[in-house]
């Protein structure tokens, strides 16, 4: 393995490949902060410019771009409440509140500390382990898929906005408009009453931009605010980057969170900074100023979708199971470019995997040098005026709305999620669990219907196993774990009150 | 505030409630894979809201009695007075977005933002100043224009 990293190093170092990987940064960060063009419509726009590149070079230009403009969709979830990709959906959580403090400078230092730590954990780790990882997701069937995801779901819909019964119909909304379109099971049409734009579901980007991008705009044009509250940044950078390593125990125990939900395939990082969030949270001794703007939760959220980076992609490139939109059009780039995905690739094409691993370490730490240089410039955008800042958002982001499938039927399908996500939030509901219900819902039915196949159409394959029974138990703890905790010490009370008496 | 907040959330609840039921009775034509799993999503989230609700409406008295203590105050005055700017501001937003969007169908692109970028500066913006506003939203949509189209090769909305 040594071998094959000094040979990568090699490799990266090429004046080609450098540059490469530098324009793959830069031109990540900047898709990834246009509202509505994520790593993965970033990818396909400049998929033909490299087409005639050699593969090295290629994924590495195109691992940088993926992996920057998850970056990139950090800066305008902090700055503008509106994530580029469903991996950033967690941090708004805290970045965006840290902002209206006008924290913004001190929200993207951490951001970009944590995108270079969390980064580097995750690549050296998986170099290391991806062999024994790859191994373990392989032993998930799909009662254990389907487990995850409902977990996943549970312990969003509970911890988000702690108010859990409106958590967990978020998250059923989102599940169900998830079975709109062809089935993935028998291709029938379903739910789509003769509307030809969502026949092949509800168009995922265009869903994001609507709830997060059109509803925040309806709510500042409705405020007369510009995005910072103060009408000031305080805060910079470096004071970020210090905060960031004052967290040395959530900093690892995020990016171990990330490693794990992004070696599982198809759960993807929008579940890892959520789950990391929500985790962060609840061992918090103070978890009321979460989503208030604690920097803790954005640590926790950052580091945690930079560390399941490199793990999804493991699975990509080790199983060919993508674990995100985005890991799914980077594997159709690597079979484009002769990389064939599998369990051999590993031996088979060594030295192109290896230089991506190497190339994605190196991006870490460019994209920190220039994540804490120009990205004060970028935090100037919540200074600016509101009636200026608004239609910005709104034509920016319902452009890249547009631009996916040059439809205009996905403009008006990014308004009418809109207006869901700006009634859900006037209604005390919030859209998060409607995200992840609406980006794991495919997965969940796949693995539903492959279980009771399976199965026979018992129920029992989900306690078949031991790591069934134990995601079921864990599933009842986030459900009723604090409920259980509130029980448990009025029992006590009562308990001691007797004995008093 | 408590009490429309509260009844967004009701309403909600019940439009979705009722979205549900409807949705579990269009499954049922469907083929017995395709139908299973989201009539069970249905039933699930069906049950959650019922139980939600019976959880609001047994709280009803305690907010109602909540609000008559608050009484004809000068804050609840103010409370109103802000819901009511918020309110217009919201109706103006929505139709500046409609009547933009609608003429991107037909004038593309270029029309659509300069009209919407307008339409906010005037608006929300300082009205009296009108050559800013039209240098600001002339400027902004050609900057938006070149980015995308000439930089990243993205295709605009053309109109017709």
């Amino acid at each position: 393995m040594f071998d094959y990293l000094l040979q990568a190093a090699n490799i990266v170092i090429h004046w080609q490949n450098l540059l490469a990987l530098l324009s793959g940064t830069i031109i990540g960060i900047i898709i990834g902060v246009l509202p509505g063009l994520g790593p993965s419509a970033g990818m396909a726009l400049t998929l033909p410019l490299i087409l005639k590149w050699n593969p090295t070079t290629a994924l590495i230009f195109m691992g940088a771009l993926y992996k920057c403009s998850n970056y990139g969709g950090s800066i305008t979830a902090i700055l503008v409440n509106t994530p580029g990709d469903a991996s950033n959906a967690a941090t708004i959580l805290d970045g965006y509140p840290m902002c209206e403090k006008g924290k913004g400078g001190v929200a993207l230092g951490l951001s970009a500390t944590a995108a270079m730590v969390g980064g580097t954990i995750g690549m050296i780790c998986l170099v290391f382990s991806a062999p024994i990882l790859a191994e373990f997701a392989l032993k998930f069937g799909p009662a254990e898929y389907f487990l995850t995801a409902i977990l996943a779901l549970t312990i969003i819909s509970a911890v988000v906005q702690g108010a859990l019964l409106k958590g967990l119909i978020s998250a059923g909304l989102g599940l169900m408009l998830s079975t709109v379109g062809f089935d993935v099971i028998t291709g029938h049409l379903r739910f789509t009453f003769g509307l030809t734009a969502i026949e092949d579901g509800i168009p995922l980007i265009q869903a994001l931009v609507g709830l997060f991008a059109v509803t925040q705009a309806l709510c500042l044009a409705e405020s007369a605010q510009s995005i910072s509250r103060i009408g000031k940044l305080a805060g910079g950078f470096w004071e970020g980057a210090v905060t960031y390593f004052k967290y040395p125990y959530r900093i690892i125990h995020s990016a171990i969170i990330g490693l794990i939900v992004g070696v599982l395939p198809a759960v993807g990082q929008s579940s890892a900074g959520l789950l990391a969030w929500a985790e962060a949270k609840r061992e918090s001794k103070h978890p009321e100023s979460f989503g208030k703007g604690d920097p803790e939760g954005l640590i926790a959220s950052e580091t945690s979708t930079n560390a399941c980076m490199p793990g999804d992609l493991v699975c990509t490139i080790a199983l060919g199971i993508p674990g995100s939109v985005g890991a799914a059009i980077f594997l159709g780039i690597m079979i484009i470019f002769g990389v064939v995905p599998g369990p051999l690739v590993f031996q088979e094409k060594a030295q192109v995997i290896y230089s991506l691993f190497f190339a994605l370490i190196l991006t870490s730490f460019i994209l920190f040098l220039i994540g804490m240089t120009i990205a004060r410039h970028f935090a100037l955008v919540t200074l600016l005026p509101n009636e200026i800042i608004v239609p910005i958002i709104l034509v920016v982001s319902l452009l890249g709305s547009f631009a996916i499938r040059n439809l205009m039927e996905d403009v008006l399908i990014s308004l009418i999620f809109g207006v869901i996500g700006y009634i859900m939030l006037r209604g005390g509901f919030t859209p998060v669990p409607l995200l992840l219900g609406l980006v794991l819902g495919e997965m969940v039915e796949y693995n539903y219907h492959r279980a009771m196949m399976i199965s026979g159409g018992s129920y029992s394959i989900f306690l078949s196993s031991s790591i069934s029974k134990i995601l079921i138990i864990l599933i009842i703890l986030s459900l009723f774990g604090p409920h259980l905790g509130i029980f448990w010490k009025k029992l006590r009370k009562m308990k001691g009150g007797k004995s008093y008496v | 505030m408590k009490q429309i907040l509260k009844r967004t959330d009701v309403i909600f609840k019940i439009t979705l409630f009722c979205l549900f039921i409807f949705l579990y009775f269009v499954a049922t034509s469907y083929p017995e894979k395709s139908k299973k799993f989201p009539q069970l999503v249905c039933i699930s989230t069906t049950i959650i809201i019922a139980v939600s609700l019976i959880f609001d409406f047994s709280r009803k008295e305690k907010i109602e009695k909540e609000i008559l203590d608050v009484g004809d105050t000068e804050l609840t005055k103010i409370d109103e007075d802000f819901k009511k700017i918020r309110r217009h501001r919201f109706i103006k937003a929505w139709a500046i977005i409609l009547i933009s969007t609608a003429i991107g169908f037909l004038g593309g692109f270029l029309i659509t933002t300069f009209l919407l970028l307008i339409g906010f500066l005037f608006l929300f913006g300082e009205k009296g100043n009108f050559l800013k506003n039209i240098t600001i939203s002339l400027l902004i949509t050609l900057i938006i224009f070149f980015t995308f189209q000439l930089i990243f090769g993205i295709s605009l909305i053309k109109g017709f």
